[in-house]
């Protein structure tokens, strides 16, 4: 009889088709992992630990849950995963129940079982997956429950950490549009995902992020640092302390307002705490505050990480100067500046030293303006100090422009 | 100064051409010191990576006289500050160029990118630029229209020493020191360059070329493709207006039966009824307006609608486009209106029954209705170059805005 399939015969006796199956699944399932930095999830863990709501947009299947698994298992909290278009929006207000007499006592509003399992362990993690293809009224509900932690008359214990996912919008099946508001409330993390991790996590090596901790000790001087960070640029730019958005491309996403920069001081404590990267530090800033102004912030963050002109001036030979050039242009542009605010003849010294340290350690073209700068400050009665001749070689270099130059604009002139 | 011994890199005219570009292009200067320099001999001339190094050829360094190689540094540059390789290494996934000829054209559509302005009376232009003329091209575009037009061939194959590194087209070279390699900028550190960059021009745009300033305004905020803008519009309206799916009081839900003496909302579906109100002052194109309209037929189906239940309100300097296109689709079209806009509005909205959503498709040139309509509504802007000498009559003259009740999606070319 022809109906038997060659892998039953070739399996041992008493072996069934499932058990064979069951085999080849474990062995499919069997898979390593290796140790790979992830931003993303670096950026997720911090902002679920800082307790602010967080609206994960992807595109679906690129890994939203499993990453929301390992942020589980790696904070210790259980995950209950509510997939938002299957439930209706009394799922998440509560379930009316009828009681005896309803004129009196008024209908309670029944929280659903996983809600009630929530509550009972008092910590956990819950993810409202598939937000954007809820119809609206679950949206509205399910926003309730993010905003105001409640579902039907239970409310949620601080123990518990919430996480929601979205498609974006261009991609959305239907009408998933988050008002600025709204918007406004939740940290934004882009998630896309890796080519090479794919590659390789199909190939049977998934990737195990080493995932960020607080560093006790350092708690203080990271709300220190992340205070100063915020107060500091909101100082000069009044202006991107509330900015809402007026273009179509901008809509639903991250934006600044005092509340959305007081989630960012919050996250630039959390980053400092755990040490993390700018880049970690980057998705959080600008998913919470938006490009332009998350960009502001980070290049302030830059200024402040650069050393003090006033430091430098005290001890110019132990100056340590950035090694990248843009730095240190405006490191150096910031002495100068220093030296033009209060001038005197030790300050302006201890600046031609700098100068000289510049062009022994780095290139010379960077010291060509701060050095014109800083010859046009001089008092008559100063004396020109002895270091002064080292600084041939970037005076040669810019005459060797000024030809360059010369020769550009003769040549100009003949091409008319 | 002492010559330097033959065949090793002379830093010092390669920094002294530094400083003539950052000159003569101030609002660069940030991103050209950002630059870190590592000589070597198999690049042909110079070349940068995607983290910002610099690779450069000292014989090539030795031959060219300092005017030319500042011009060579902000070539460079440019290929980084308009993210050249990241774009590359886009459109290759989305057109599937996988070759090498690919590569090298995406690098020579990105010279004609940058090149087509780069140079002036202060900055000249090095010998053997690659120029959108070259391949028959008007200037000032973008490097990805570019790359559709350059075809491999004769005129390609004097160019292929031309090689900006993997900077300019996202393709490893031999020579990239890598990710790992010393010197290397984050992706954070190179967005803070460019933001920099794009601050300074944004500050005084005086002193920066055209195309430099449209880089500024959009390199933090690229323009983004106006169908799926469009669609995501017309969808929210869609199904904010009462229509498509929502829940409703109307009729009772299955579960009811489990919650005796309870009335729960049930899920039932109103089909959206849209209107596309079309106005269009004879300066649309064809094309442009064919594909709007088509758009919002497609999306207004796809979320549920019927083909009967879309409706055009046509202008009368549109009649002729618009006629075949909505016979072709089954839609219903609506007599003509004036050129006024508002007088698209109020014939839209007396329609029976009322739609849940109008779509104007516009080049903004009208007045606008003055109250919000009854119903949400989305324009489709046609973006229109003011041209105020035209209008000699009246210097003053600016068309009103769309209002700001409206959902305004800019609907131009598709980058």
């Amino acid at each position: 009889m022809p109906t038997r399939t060659p892998l039953d015969t070739t399996a041992p006796r008493g072996t069934s088709q499932l058990e064979v199956a069951a085999e080849l699944l474990a062995l499919l399932r069997d898979t390593a992992t290796e140790p790979r930095p992830d931003i993303q999830l670096e950026a997720l863990t911090l902002a679920v630990a800082a307790d602010l709501p967080v609206l994960l947009w992807g595109e679906p299947g690129i890994g939203k849950t499993a990453a929301l698994t390992q942020l589980a298992e790696t904070l210790d909290l259980p995950l209950t995963t509510v997939i938002a278009s299957v439930h209706e929006p009394s799922d998440f207000s509560g379930l009316p129940i009828v009681g005896d007499d309803p004129a009196t006592d008024g209908v309670p509003m029944a929280p659903p079982e996983w809600a009630v399992r929530l509550v009972r362990a008092g910590r956990g993690l819950l993810f409202l997956d598939e937000l954007s293809t809820a119809p609206p009224a679950v949206q509205a509900a399910l926003l309730r429950l993010v905003l105001e932690r409640r579902v039907g008359a239970l409310q949620l214990p601080p123990g518990i950490r919430i996480v929601a996912a979205a498609n974006p919008r261009a991609s959305a099946a239907d009408g998933w549009e988050l008002s600025p508001p709204m918007a406004n409330r939740f940290v934004h993390l882009q998630w896309v995902h890796d080519h090479d991790v794919v590659v390789r996590g199909l190939g049977g090596t998934w990737p195990r992020a080493t995932l960020p901790v607080l560093d006790p000790t350092r708690l203080a001087e990271a709300v220190a640092f992340a205070r100063r960070a915020v107060c500091g640029l909101l100082t000069t730019r009044p202006k991107l302390v509330h900015l809402l958005p007026t273009s179509e491309t901008r809509r639903g996403g991250a934006w600044p307002s005092p509340r959305s920069w007081d989630m960012t001081v919050s996250l630039i404590a959390f980053a400092t705490a755990a040490g993390s990267s700018r880049e970690v530090l980057s998705l959080l800033v600008r998913g919470t505050v938006g490009d332009g102004p998350g960009l502001e912030l980070l290049a302030a963050l830059d200024r402040m990480d650069l050393p003090d002109p006033e430091d430098l001036l005290a001890d110019p030979t132990r100056a340590i100067l950035p090694e990248r050039g843009d730095l240190r242009q405006a490191v150096l542009d910031g002495v100068v500046e220093a030296v033009r605010k209060r001038p005197d003849k030790p300050r302006w010294d201890a600046a031609w030293a700098i100068l000289v340290r510049a062009l022994d350690t780095g290139a010379p073209d960077l010291v060509v303006v701060p050095a014109t700068t800083l010859a046009s400050l001089r008092d008559q009665d100063w004396e020109v100090p002895a270091s002064i001749e080292r600084l041939a070689g970037a005076v040669s270099l810019s005459r060797r422009a000024d030809r360059a130059a010369a020769r550009t604009a003769v040549a100009a002139r003949a091409g008319r | 100064m002492i010559a330097a011994a033959p065949g090793a890199l002379d830093l010092d005219k390669l920094y002294a051409a530094r400083l003539y570009a950052a000159r003569a292009r101030p609002y660069l200067a940030t991103a050209l010191y950002a630059l870190h320099v590592v000589e070597s001999r198999t690049v042909s001339t110079m070349a940068v990576d995607r983290y910002w190094r610099c690779y450069v050829s000292p014989v090539f360094v030795a031959r060219t006289p300092e005017e030319e190689l500042a011009s060579v540094w902000v070539h460079e540059v440019s290929h980084l500050l308009r993210d050249h390789h990241g774009r590359g290494d886009r459109v290759a996934r989305e057109r599937g160029l996988t070759g090498r000829g690919d590569r090298l054209r995406m690098n020579l559509a990105a010279d004609c990118e940058i090149n087509d302005d780069a140079f002036d009376d202060d900055l000249p232009r090095p010998e053997g630029a690659v120029l959108p003329g070259l391949f028959g091209l008007s200037e000032g575009e973008l490097m990805e229209t570019y790359l559709r037009e350059i075809v491999m061939g004769l005129v390609t194959r004097d160019l292929a020493w031309l090689d900006c590194g993997s900077g300019a087209d996202g393709l490893e070279r031999e020579w990239d020191l890598g990710p790992d390699g010393a010197h290397g900028l984050s992706e954070q550190e190179r967005d803070a360059v460019r933001f920099r960059v794009a601050q300074g021009i944004r500050g005084r745009p005086g002193h920066a070329s055209k195309s430099w300033r449209r880089w500024a305004e959009e390199v933090f905020h690229p323009p983004q493709p106006w169908r799926q803008l469009l669609g995501a519009a017309v969808r929210s309206a869609v199904a904010g207006a009462g229509g498509a799916d929502d829940y409703t009081y109307g009729r009772p839900a299955r579960r009811s039966a489990g919650v005796p003496g309870v009335v729960l909302p049930s899920l039932r579906r109103k089909p959206p009824r849209v209107a596309v109100v079309v106005d269009t002052s004879a300066s649309v194109s064809d094309a442009e307006l064919g594909s709007a309209l088509l758009e919002v037929a497609a999306i207004s189906r796809a979320v549920g609608g019927r083909r009967d239940l879309v409706t055009v309100v046509s202008c009368d300097a549109a009649a002729r486009i618009v006629q075949p296109l909505c016979d072709g689709e089954g839609i219903t079209l609506l007599g003509g209106g004036g050129t006024d806009l508002r007088s698209g509005f109020a014939k839209a909205l007396r329609g029976s029954p009322r739609p849940d959503v109008v779509v104007a498709l516009t080049d903004g040139q009208t007045p606008w209705p003055s109250a919000r309509p009854s119903c949400r509504t989305v324009v489709g802007l046609f973006p229109r170059i003011h041209d105020y000498s035209a209008n000699e009559d009246d210097p003053d003259y600016v068309p009103d805005l769309p209002p700001d009740w409206a959902h305004v999606v800019t609907i131009g070319p598709t980058p």
